[in-house]
């Protein structure tokens, strides 16, 4: 058996596709592609699956990443990607397998880029995200709003054009969302919240490189 | 379609998944390169309308022909159509995003009643008229297939065109016919006419329906040389007739989010109050080896870790035995589950459970239908008391301790001890549980007993029925809760609001279609939701029209009346039908297909169990 860390895209129409719709998908495809998965042997067996961080339904993402193990130790990982490949949708290209380097749990931050229509409110959105310290609601993970600064978990903004490209607190531990600085901002700005497309393009680890 | 703006819209409704199509094993065409465009509309929403497998049967069929491109469109969610009309976005279809306006042909499949004001908001939405009559070009053509078929008089004025029972073979002789007529520019009136000739093609405009002053019908007459009956169609060899290879496979979760492996045709039993039963008479089976070689196919090109064998009554299966064992060889191995529905209490053994137990422990649901012997005796339903014990004594020291069973309320001639009898059947499994030595031990049994409303169909020997009131529903509902003592039985059920009008429309004649048209201008539809349903606004609907729903589902239909749907033949004869019902009265049953021939006419079609040795 091994550890086999699997990079792959998720874009165009797969942005629809929840996390959960997404694991179902995923599944479906290892299934298809024959390739030797472990299997879990619970109550409810089902092919082992490990998210690095999910992506949020309507995100495109290129540098995404699940851990699965393969029970031939020999198999080939460039005849994997092959056969992942040859049997998935438009959307979800499978780029690249390894051995993990990391375990999940040091990923750190993810970079995203925002693409608008127009930029007209980029230096608003500037200096708002140049304040000492901005309050959020988020929800926790029991379901009670808590009160969160976002501006520590920006380590990196970049404006160009009509994108801007974010590098936020990322992981299991105070993962930040773009959509929520954003709608903060809209709201706090009293503007109507304005269509943007995000694509996640790379994870890194706590010394800011990028994770493998 | 703008694909930015289009997204942007998608993200702002639930679901998106419903609507974004590339789908695993959708499939995409040259639009240049077809002759005729088809859209298979599902006239609900995404979830159910995948899970049909009729649907997944004849798209991959058309799609299987180069010259035909089959699309799939959905009836939109409420919030997703919103959204469509505020932006002039047209219906359009899952593959192409196109407007299914410049289609050759809009197909509905109606499974059931209550989707029929869905049927108008799709043509309203893809922005055409509703009526037949008000659409002169020869295409697009508004087909419909599907079970409602077998009495569609209440969308007479809105179809083009019916497909009578199974649609693989005449489906395409249409299509076919259809090419000619678009080549040589034919007028929709010849092409309806011509396509009246083919066996199987129910074309309403060519019928003219005349009534009685008691407001029945008196006649339904041919013209322009339509004939004067026409008759369903089915497949003869179940092994030669397509079936997919693999089915598109959804994104998001489904109702029945698996593989589906037919396995016959039919059912031998002739419950009375079940017109699945009678329509899709006589059973033919498929082999075993045609059934495992294409459960294993499906398996292949979808990824599902599940399928499910689909028939009326599984058990009732001749080669039952054989097929499982061949599935099970390969099914264990990958992790595949199989799932048996639709299981008789009559033939459930021990070697079949285990079976079953082989790769994942679900459920195990049984249909007694009644609660008393009498009147599972009047429905037919040829099942014991004793029967129902044994099952679940097998089920229980095999390791189980929850059973569901569904049963009807409403039935003919029952009283409240029928019903009585249901909460007691209940109880007594749950004394048997107890009373076993080799029960589970540690868990408490449950059973679950769900009732829904019996509403009489067209093709049974009910169609003669009276249908029970709303206010009598409910109090038999309320009885029945009362009659439940034991707190390890629950009792759930349906709601009763649309029974009334699914009742109305299965047996309606074709002034019904004013109505429907009323209550969708009024807003109606997804009238099978019940945050969707409006009773309100179909009462109004009625009154306008001058018609009642009870005037078609609370009478009792003399023998000699004739009934809105006389002119379309099933193969099962009104003779049979008239004298099934009087039995009924009587409760005396009729032995199955197998047992004994009942004469009810499907034998006319020279295939099938009517022809087995027995």
């Amino acid at each position: 058996m091994k550890n086999v860390r699997i990079f792959y895209t998720k874009t165009g129409r797969m942005k629809f596709v929840s996390h959960l719709d997404m694991n179902r998908l995923m599944t479906r495809i290892i299934r298809k592609s024959g390739i030797p998965v472990w299997y879990t042997e619970g109550f409810n067996c089902h092919i082992y699956i490990n998210y690095a961080v999910p992506l949020s339904l309507g995100f495109e993402g290129v540098y995404e990443i699940m851990d699965i193990r393969l029970t031939d130790d020999s198999y080939s990982l460039d005849k994997m990607l092959e056969r992942l490949n040859a049997v998935s949708v438009e959307g979800i290209e499978f780029l690249k397998a390894a051995e993990p380097v990391l375990p999940t749990k040091d990923i750190a931050y993810a970079e995203y880029e925002l693409t608008f229509d127009e930029n007209g409110f980029f230096d608003d959105l500037r200096s708002f995200l140049s304040r000492d310290s901005v309050i959020c609601l988020k929800k926790d993970k029991k379901g009670r709003m808590k009160e969160l600064d976002i501006i520590p978990k920006i380590k990196k903004k970049e404006f160009d054009g009509k994108q801007i490209h974010l590098t936020l607190s990322a992981g299991n531990e105070g993962n930040l969302n773009p959509a929520l600085i954003l709608n903060k901002f809209f709201i706090e700005a009293g503007r109507e919240p304005l269509f943007y497309s995000v694509k996640r393009l790379m994870l890194f680890d706590g010394e800011g490189k990028e994770f493998i | 379609m703008d694909e930015k703006e289009f997204e942007r819209l998608l993200l702002s409704v639930q679901k998106p998944g419903r609507y974004s199509g590339g789908e695993i094993n959708s499939v995409i065409k040259d639009k240049t390169q077809v002759d005729v465009r088809f859209a298979f509309c599902f006239p609900d929403t995404y979830e159910i309308g995948m899970s049909h497998l009729g649907m997944k049967i004849l798209y991959s069929q058309f799609n299987s022909r180069d010259d035909i491109w089959c699309e799939r469109v959905f009836a939109p969610w409420v919030d997703f159509e919103e959204v469509m009309r505020k932006n002039n976005i047209p219906l359009f279809a899952l593959e192409s995003r196109d407007s299914i306006k410049d289609f050759d042909f809009i197909g509905f499949t109606l499974q059931y009643e209550m989707c029929y004001t869905n049927v108008l908001n799709m043509l309203d939405l893809a922005g055409l008229p509703v009526r037949s009559a008000d659409r002169q070009a020869l295409s697009p053509l508004v087909v419909a297939g599907g079970p409602c078929c077998c009495n569609a008089e209440p969308l007479a004025d809105f179809v083009d065109l019916f497909f009578l029972g199974e649609g693989e073979e005449v489906d395409l002789e249409v299509i076919d016919l259809y090419k000619e007529f678009k080549k040589k520019g034919g007028s929709k009136q010849d092409f309806l006419r011509a396509a009246a000739e083919i066996e199987g093609v129910y074309v309403p405009s060519l019928y003219d329906a005349e009534y009685n002053e008691d407001s029945t019908v008196k006649a339904v007459m041919p013209k322009d040389g339509a004939p004067k009956t026409v008759k369903k169609r089915i497949i003869k060899d179940m092994d030669t007739v397509f079936y997919p290879d693999k089915f598109v496979v959804p994104f998001i979760e489904i109702v029945h989010d698996r593989a589906v492996q037919e396995i016959f045709r039919g059912c031998i039993r002739g419950c009375r109050f079940c017109q699945a039963g009678f329509i899709y008479r006589p059973v033919r089976e498929k082999s075993a080896d045609t059934i495992n070689r294409q459960a294993r196919a499906l398996c292949d090109n979808t990824g599902y870790d599940e399928i499910s064998v689909s028939s009326l009554s599984t058990s009732d299966y001749t080669e039952l035995e054989p097929l499982l064992n061949k599935m099970l060889c390969w099914t264990e191995k990958e992790h595949i589950s199989l799932a048996l529905p639709s299981l008789r209490v009559d033939n459930f053994s021990k070697e079949l459970l285990e079976k079953i137990n082989h790769v994942r422990k679900s459920g195990l649901t049984f249909a007694p239908e009644a609660g008393t012997q009498r009147l599972r005796d009047v429905i037919n339903k040829n099942v014991t008391e004793e029967e129902i014990f044994r099952t679940c004594r097998t089920a229980f020291e095999g390791g189980y301790t929850a059973v569901k069973l569904y049963f009807m309320l409403g039935l003919p001639t029952e009283t409240d001890e029928d019903l009585k009898g249901i909460a007691d059947l209940g109880s007594r499994i749950i004394d048997l549980f107890y009373s076993l030595p080799d029960r589970p031990k540690g868990k408490a049994p449950s059973v679950s007993i769900s009732v829904s409303t019996f509403v009489p169909k067209p093709f049974t020997p009910f169609e003669f029925e009276p249908q029970i009131d709303k206010a009598e529903i409910e109090r038999r509902q309320l009885y029945l809760k009362q009659c439940n003592t034991n707190r390890k039985v629950s009792i759930s059920w349906h709601d009763s609001a649309t029974s009334l009008l699914e009742g109305a429309f299965a047996r309606g004649d074709r002034r019904l279609g004013q109505v429907i048209e009323k209550a969708f201008k009024k807003g109606c539809k997804f009238d099978s939701w019940n945050e969707c349903f409006k009773p309100e606004l179909w009462e109004e609907a009625f009154a306008e029209c001058g018609l009642s729903p009870e005037f078609y589902a609370g009478r009792t239909r003399d023998y000699t009346e004739v009934n809105p749907w006389d002119h379309l033949d099933y193969g099962v004869t009104k003779k049979f039908l008239i004298a099934e019902n009087e039995r009924a009265h009587k409760a005396q049953t009729t032995p199955n297909c197998r047992e004994k021939c009942a004469g009810c006419g499907a034998a006319c079609y020279g295939e099938g169990v009517c022809f087995e040795k027995r």
